[in-house]
């Protein structure tokens, strides 16, 4: 049965891949014949500014963006701009972050900084919250890169994706083109495991 | 996946953003000749191409401004191929010469020019309508709301460009363009075209003769091009039998269809909007009772609508604006107002820290930026940590007068109720201590703002005293000469023994113009930097720069320019203030790249963007060319020599030039990163004066992320205390 619809935010820092990580999925779900569209703003800098991607799947799909409230999942790649996209889910919804923080330059604005604890209490507040240490997990594989991929098992084995785990591998294989592919299904499966566990 | 996008079977699917949607579509159609030049979010149009463009044929170039790739487009369309350009909203203003003329010449091969608008200014400095600029050009405009509309356009146009023998426009937003979806490929045409020019055909030739005839031509053409959008695929009726009909074009037409059901409406999706299909809208008004009109920014169909006299309900009623884009919030807003849907949900209100954009790790513009506010230096002192302890003034009084005297020294502690301060010449512009001496004894150094007393006019009189306002001026206690801060010479002894770490030496902004341009230096207006103050397009910041001095500004006037910019539109000021002699400095950030726009090459990169090797472009070289005489190289990264340079412009008198040239960091491997070593006073210099984003202050002492560190080590010259080194 192919779900109506379902919207994903995915969040981070210029950098981070988010984008690359937003792409996989939608073609994870292209390989199951699903619509998909994706929103995304490409930023001034080249790395250190809040970057979002809006990805959303389902048998027809019109709007590039997702409204208030109504995403059903974060994936989000660092812990303030996880909060950050918080207005974004739906009431009871479910969070996956990456426990990494960020701290934000000198142009605070005015506004007062919040520790990482605080940001997590915030979460915590508002969804259901899978804390992934994804560049724990990297580290453990030699290489901090596949943090993504990390990110992008975990968000595979949530119970809301309707999405098999072969189409997200064979995504990853299709966007990787032969390298790496191997460290990257390991990521993968670490992922998942911290979901299912 | 560039490979994927062209190498997709007919019939296929493929997850492509709108500009890569227009390359696919544009080389189905068998284009020969595609040149533009990048700008969010257009650029990745031409980048696309240029990937395939070996495999697929083609011919690509960025050529160095949007005028220049539309006379390459036009000459090329000439010769019988088909021809894409593209560009950004404000591109279209660059090329607009040769586009409104190129309207009454005609084509003669298929010419299509994407022009990419960007509501909600993402990345661009205005939010115009490309809509009017087609009306103005007089030139049919296809409005592409989704990635897969843009590439169907891309490819039909072309068809109905050599059908009515005129370029056809092709608009897209920044969501249509940076928006992926998942997109139906089509067919390849195989076209056998060989480039030809009919030599003896007058209409190439603009003459007033030859122009009359063509507007006249022109008009007839138009009169077709609407009898096209009449019937055009593009424009589609979904008839639901529904009272109420939504008229919309762009991508706020599906923002319309995703907040309603959609089945208990009519709908009448615009996508060739220009010239405006007028009986198809009153075929669509006769199926409805009443009409509802949604489009971002211009009111254009509303307005052809008033002409038609149909009643509808606008933006007026909807309370839409015509300023920013639209969303699926704003819309289910409106309609919610007519009672057609529910309210949008309130989000939560969070109040979190902002992280805007900023200049990346290692940028060498924020390095240039530091040097240029660092032309005159002060003392600064943090007063929450200055516990008035006078080691200063001993440091002072022991380094300038060789004894621990604290009233020999040229700092001052004080004590204000509860706030302690230490007091030393803040090198005002204009300084009113030299202003107020009746011997003109005091003088102020032009290129470091410090003020030298000639001990043998001072008569001691005590006025310079008296008119500081930051009481930072003493007079010697035996000689009765006032004792003035000379920052010894940029390595101040006070600064080095503070206990407290709460002095250090900063620079300035206020105090000289600094003009703006376009690219990823705009951010240095943002604080910490604050170093520029105009922006307003591409090359202008020279121009305003001599304009100023020409008005008779007193300041010493700088410009800020791109290298990628300063070959798209500042050659022209350069050489305009070298004849019309204008006291400008330019300073040209050369980092040998299109940075903002994702690292295009430039002419001074020797290559193209086909991958070929060619002539490397010496900026010194056309700087001299077109008459400056003054022109230095200096690398950004060291911050002495770049200083030394900046104050020599400063007592030059005339237009002159200095180039700040290094590669973008992110274009090289990363250095050794950076740690805090012992000593760190955390007295802000790092991350208020300089104000790397890889380092930041969370308590008394700053931290370094090696993640984000680039190695650029330029922090490691502007910590006074020695505190920053290589992480071991």
């Amino acid at each position: 049965m192919m779900k109506k619809k379902l919207d994903i935010v995915f969040s981070g820092v210029g950098g981070q891949g988010v984008v690359v990580l937003s792409d996989i999925f939608c073609e994870a779900a292209m390989l199951e014949d699903y619509d998909v569209t994706k929103a995304e703003i490409h930023g001034m800098a080249q790395r250190g500014g809040s970057i979002v991607a809006y990805a959303r799947i389902g048998t027809k799909v019109e709007s590039p963006l997702i409204e208030t409230r109504e995403a059903d999942a974060i994936v989000g790649f660092e812990v303030l701009e996880t909060a950050r996209t918080l207005p974004m889910l739906k009431d009871n919804g479910t969070v996956i972050v990456n426990l990494k923080f960020i701290s934000p330059s000198c142009q605070s604005g005015g506004v007062e900084r919040k520790s990482m604890e605080e940001l997590m209490e915030l979460l915590k507040a508002k969804a259901l919250v899978y804390e992934v240490d994804g560049t724990g997990i990297a580290q453990t594989l030699g290489n901090t890169l596949v943090v993504n991929t990390v990110l992008l098992g975990a968000l595979s084995a949530l119970p809301e994706i309707p999405l098999r785990a072969e189409s997200f591998q064979q995504a990853i294989a299709d966007r990787l083109n032969g390298k790496h592919i191997d460290l990257n299904l390991k990521a993968f499966q670490l992922g998942r495991e911290c979901i299912q566990k | 996946m560039t490979s994927k996008i062209f190498a997709g079977k007919p019939g296929s699917y493929a997850l492509l953003n709108g500009d890569e949607a227009v390359a696919r579509g544009v080389a189905q159609a068998g284009i020969k000749v595609a040149a533009a030049y990048p700008g969010t979010p257009s650029t990745e149009i031409l980048e696309t191409l240029a990937k395939g463009a070996k495999d697929l044929g083609i011919y690509a170039e960025w050529s160095i401004n949007e005028i220049v790739a539309v006379e390459v487009a036009a000459g090329a369309s000439i010769t019988g191929v088909r021809t894409l350009t593209a560009m950004k909203h404000v591109g279209s203003n660059v090329a607009a010469d040769a586009i409104m003329t190129l309207a009454y010449t005609g084509i003669e091969g298929g010419l299509v020019i994407v022009v990419c608008d960007d509501p909600a200014l993402h990345s661009s400095q205005n939010e115009q309508d490309t809509r009017y600029f087609a009306i103005h050009a007089k030139l049919p405009l296809l409005d592409a709301g989704n990635p897969q509309e843009a590439l169907n356009m891309a490819n039909e146009a072309y068809e109905l460009s050599e059908k009515l023998r005129l370029p056809i426009i092709l608009r897209m937003t920044t969501r249509v363009a940076h928006s992926k979806a998942r997109v139906k490929l089509g067919e390849y045409q195989k076209l056998e075209r060989r480039a030809e020019f009919d030599k003896d055909n007058v209409k190439w030739v603009m003459i007033p003769a030859n122009a009359s005839r063509q507007h006249r031509v022109l008009e007839n053409k138009l009169l077709e091009a609407k009898k096209e959008a009449e019937n055009s695929q593009f424009n589609k009726i979904e008839d639901n039998n529904a009272d109420i009909g939504i008229i919309g074009s762009g991508v706020g037409y599906y923002y319309a269809r995703s907040v309603l059901d959609a089945t208990k409406f009519s709908w009448l999706k615009l996508g060739f909007i220009y010239p405006f299909p007028s009986e198809l809208i009153k075929t669509f008004a006769a199926k409805v009772k009443k009409l509802i009109v949604i489009e971002e920014l211009r009111p254009y169909i509303e307005e052809n609508m008033a002409r038609l006299k149909i009643d509808f309900i606008g933006k007026t009623e909807l309370e839409l604006e015509e300023i920013g884009e639209y969303t699926p919030d704003k819309i289910r807003t409106a309609f919610a107002k007519l009672y057609l849907t529910t309210k949008p949900k309130i989000p939560q209100q969070l109040n979190l820290p902002p992280r805007p954009p900023v200049l990346c790790p290692g940028c060498t513009h924020r390095a240039f930026y530091y040097a240029l506010n660092m032309i005159h230096q002060s003392i600064h002192c943090e007063n929450d940590k200055c516990t008035g302890c006078s080691v200063c003034e001993y440091a002072c009084s022991f380094e300038k007068e060789g004894i621990f005297n604290p009233l020999k020294s040229r700092i001052r502690t004080t004590r204000i109720n509860t706030t302690n301060l230490a007091s030393a010449c803040r090198a005002c512009t204009d300084a009113p201590c030299v202003k107020a001496c009746p011997k003109e004894a005091l003088t102020q150094s032009k290129q470091t703002g410090l003020i030298k007393v000639d001990e043998t006019k001072c008569v001691g009189c005590g006025w310079c005293i008296e008119s500081c306002q930051y009481g930072a001026l003493n007079l010697h206690p035996i000689t009765h000469k006032p004792l003035i801060c000379d920052t010894c010479n940029g390595s101040p002894k006070c600064v080095s023994l503070c206990p407290e770490r709460a002095l250090s030496l900063r620079g300035k902004s206020e105090d000289k113009i600094v003009t703006g341009d376009i690219g990823c230096y705009t951010l240095g207006v943002l604080p910490p930097i604050r170093a520029i103050q105009t922006c307003l397009c591409m090359g202008a910041g020279i121009s305003q720069a001599a304009g100023m001095i020409h008005a008779g500004v007193k300041d010493k006037t700088f410009a800020v320019i791109g290298d990628s910019t300063f070959f798209h539109g500042g050659m022209p000021g350069l050489l305009n203030i070298a004849y019309n002699k204008a006291n400008v400095c330019v300073i040209i950030m050369d980092n040998s790249t299109v940075a903002m726009t994702g690292h295009q090459p430039t002419p001074g990169s020797g290559k193209t963007v086909m991958g070929q090797n060619t002539k490397r472009i010496n900026i010194e070289e056309i700087t001299r060319a077109v008459g400056i005489e003054k022109v230095v190289s200096v690398d950004p990264y060291d911050l002495k020599t770049t200083i030394q340079a900046l104050r020599e412009t400063i007592s030059y008198e005339g237009p002159s030039v200095i180039i700040a040239k290094r590669p973008c960091p992110l274009l090289n491997q990363r250095g050794l990163p950076r740690e805090i070593k012992k000593g760190c006073g955390g007295c802000r210099v790092c991350t208020e004066a300089f104000g790397c984003p890889a380092i930041s202050q969370p308590g008394t002492k700053a931290e370094i992320d090696t993640a984000l560190c680039s190695g650029c080590g330029v922090c490691e010259k502007v910590c006074p205390f020695g505190a920053i080194g290589r992480k071991e």
